[in-house]
């Protein structure tokens, strides 16, 4: 595009407003690509109450899976999977696409057994003192291969 | 008063810096929805219990097939490689700027939207809006500079830049206030950062378990990154300055690598800072270089 100066003017205008417009909104309605980008402004206290996975080896031992393994590279996306499962009563259903997952993975060869948690941390404990909260089981699968 | 806001919005550039400019954006636009688009399929497979549209997918009633997707995905990368190059501009900038849109707004459809590409988006939007393959393009067909020249979309891609950062404190204040400055509120949000990390199996941020244990540090960074983002507008008081803000917000961003392990990396390789620089210099330099290679490859003239 080769605009004039008033239509590069209007051009401009329109462009910053829409990106300063969330500022109108409140700032919990996000969108993309014009957004508040409230995400690191939120109150929050360090004892979070959420579901994940992990597998457990023959010998109990723990291990965890990356956020890949659930359905998304991204952590939160990923986050969001179990999250759904859980509201939507499919969790035995998620359990065995990790549970097949896993059984295709030579790094995961000793892994037996997938269990999804909801486990209630403090942040600063977990991950300072290595003080694990109290997890309540939803459900688990065997590892078939 | 106005035609002097004229005058400095309207202040001549280069074109070799817009195009450096897109040159620069393009690409990184191609990594960023070629190099993903597994991973946007992946996403897209989720189906409609995920679906959840924003922005340009509110069209949508229902989400598309998978298959859809990865193919718009795909002309979207071909369309930002023209747009990179600068084949067919006038066509293909619009085109490519309507993909990346539709591209990723889709793909942060799904449930969880990310913050670290809105301004590539935005950007792209800037640069097909301009005359932005002018030079160094495939195809150069101008023969004559265009009346509004080529610098009022780089001050526009700024202004973006520094628009975004002011939301982001606005949001900060209006959210928690000015308590958000004590550095409670940072230290919890990159405690649970963290542990969500350490619980869905991604790395935990090498700095974050060694400053939650030391919180007073946190009063710093918050009050500096408040300041930092309310202070963005400043770029366009000097050059000296706008360099000066671009490095502190590159810093800021490095920290939270360190603190949160998260990559915003549109603005970690400069891109979101890019129009505020002298952007046109990388490929001045290797033009010149490659010039000065081929010269010094002539054969010396035989005599005798």
């Amino acid at each position: 595009m080769r605009p004039n100066r008033l239509f590069a003017a209007i051009i401009s205008i329109v462009m910053i407003a829409a990106t300063a417009e969330p500022v109108l909104r409140k700032p919990w309605e996000d969108s993309f690509p014009l957004s508040p980008y409230a995400m690191f402004a939120y109150k929050r206290p360090t004892k979070l109450t959420m579901d994940y996975a992990f597998g457990v080896t023959a010998t109990g031992e723990r291990r965890t899976l990356t956020p890949r393994i659930v359905g998304s590279a991204e952590v939160l996306q990923a986050l969001t999977v179990i999250q759904r499962a859980r509201a939507k009563n499919e969790l035995p259903d998620l359990c065995a696409k990790i549970a097949s997952r896993v059984a295709d993975l030579d790094r995961y060869a000793d892994v037996t057994e997938i269990r999804i948690v909801s486990g209630t941390h403090d942040a600063v404990d977990y991950l300072v003192r290595h003080i694990k909260g109290p997890e309540t089981v939803r459900t688990t699968c065997r590892v078939t291969r | 008063m106005m035609k002097r806001v004229a005058e400095w919005w309207f202040a001549p550039a280069p074109a070799e810096r817009l195009a450096a400019v897109r040159i620069f954006v393009g690409a990184f636009a191609v990594m960023w929805v070629g190099g993903r688009l597994a991973e946007s399929y992946a996403v897209a497979q989720l189906g409609a219990s995920h679906w959840k549209p924003i922005g340009v997918t509110k069209i949508l009633a229902e989400p598309l097939p998978p298959g859809v997707t990865l193919a718009i995905a795909i002309v979207t990368t071909v369309l930002l490689v023209a747009f990179t190059l600068g084949a067919a501009y006038r066509f293909t900038a619009p085109a490519a700027a309507i993909g990346i849109l539709w591209t990723l707004t889709y793909r942060n459809s799904y449930g969880m939207v990310f913050h670290t590409e809105n301004l590539l988006v935005l950007h792209v939007i800037a640069l097909a809006c301009a005359p932005a393959a002018d030079a160094w393009a495939i195809d150069r067909r101008a023969t004559t500079q265009p009346v509004a020249g080529y610098g009022w979309v780089l001050k526009l891609m700024a202004a973006i830049t520094a628009v975004t950062y002011v939301l982001a404190a606005i949001a900060k204040l209006r959210l928690a206030g000015v308590a958000w400055l004590d550095g409670e509120q940072l230290r919890n949000q990159i405690a649970i950062d963290n542990l969500r990390k350490a619980l869905l199996g991604d790395w935990i941020a090498p700095l974050a378990t060694p400053f939650l244990d030391h919180p007073s540090g946190f009063t710093i960074f918050s009050v500096t990154t408040i300041v930092l983002e309310l202070s963005a507008p400043i770029v366009f008081v000097h050059p000296r300055v706008a360099r000066l803000w671009c490095l502190a917000a590159w810093g800021f961003h490095f920290g939270v690598i360190l603190l949160m392990n998260i990559w915003f990396l549109y603005p970690l390789l400069g891109l979101a800072y890019l129009p505020l620089l002298r952007a046109e210099r990388p490929f001045a330099w290797l033009i010149g270089w490659w010039r000065r290679r081929r010269a010094g490859n002539v054969p010396p003239a035989t005599t005798g």
